[in-house]
């Protein structure tokens, strides 16, 4: 499977957002070689927070070039807080907070994309800002490969 | 650009990599949303219909050939081109999105990496 991704991804010209399998145990298996940019989904809790750490602390190993956390289902100021204390004391970049969203919730009962069920959800803007955040970190890199 | 969504089991991490797919590929560049989880259901966050959904084949793992060279660096020889793959195996989704799934692992296969 290393060696598929690892192709799929040399790629130039597209654009890819692969879902990994849960977990670390996968990343011993080469899986992220040759991502750019490793998002670390992370819940407010304990666990949670510990799993994104053992993830980054490999990732850093494997040189992904650049490592992320992206919070979610956070309730409440208390949740943003513990994550970001976290992030900061693991030297991770929280490039977005997603909400706790009943609309998502919703979705992922019917089985349907929440973008097709309610497009306008908080979570669903929050994502729109990390989409343009990943576009904005990578015109840099674009910009330099048309300058050679 | 490459991005891998990762994270404990029920963190929401499939519904992330699915909308962002599809938030992106409401943009210029073609996206394609890979499922490398041996339980794959990016599909229904892609929002692709169930009956698709069921028919996606796995792009097989017998394409990519793993070989070691003399310094013990591992090597991974490939038969098809990534767009070929995407041509044969990519489902199509909303947005433009294309869906491509590698992380179904055959019993035969297992450990094959």
């Amino acid at each position: 499977m290393r060696g598929i991704l690892e192709h799929l991804q040399s790629s130039e010209t597209l654009v890819t957002v692969t879902d990994m399998e849960a977990g670390l145990e996968h990343l011993k298996r080469g899986t992220l070689e040759h991502a750019e940019t490793l998002l670390i989904v992370v819940e407010p809790y304990f666990k949670s927070l510990e799993a994104a750490g053992r993830i980054a602390a490999l990732a850093r190993g494997l040189g992904v070039p650049r490592i992320s956390a992206v919070a979610n289902k956070v309730r409440s100021e208390r949740d943003e807080v513990a994550i970001r204390d976290y992030c900061a004391g693991h030297d991770l970049p929280l490039l977005a907070v997603v909400p706790f969203d009943a609309d998502v919730a919703e979705a992922e009962r019917l089985g349907r994309a929440v973008l097709d069920t309610a497009p306008a959800a908080p979570a669903v803007d929050r994502l729109r800002s990390l989409a343009n955040r990943l576009l904005a970190a990578d015109l840099p890199e674009r910009a330099e490969r048309v300058a050679d | 650009m490459k991005v891998a969504v990762a994270g404990k089991g029920g963190s929401g991490k499939t519904t992330i990599a699915g909308t962002l797919a599809r938030i992106l590929a409401q943009g210029e560049r073609p996206v394609l949303a890979i499922d490398a989880d041996p339980n794959p259901n990016l599909a229904v966050n892609l929002g692709i219909d169930p009956e698709t959904a069921a028919r996606v084949e796995s792009v097989p793992l017998s394409f990519a050939h793993h070989a070691k060279d003399a310094d013990g660096r591992y090597s991974v020889g490939m038969d098809i081109s990534p767009e070929e793959i995407v041509r044969r195996y990519g489902t199509p989704g909303p947005d433009g999105v294309t869906l491509l799934l590698v992380g179904r692992v055959e019993a035969h296969q297992a450990g094959a990496g």
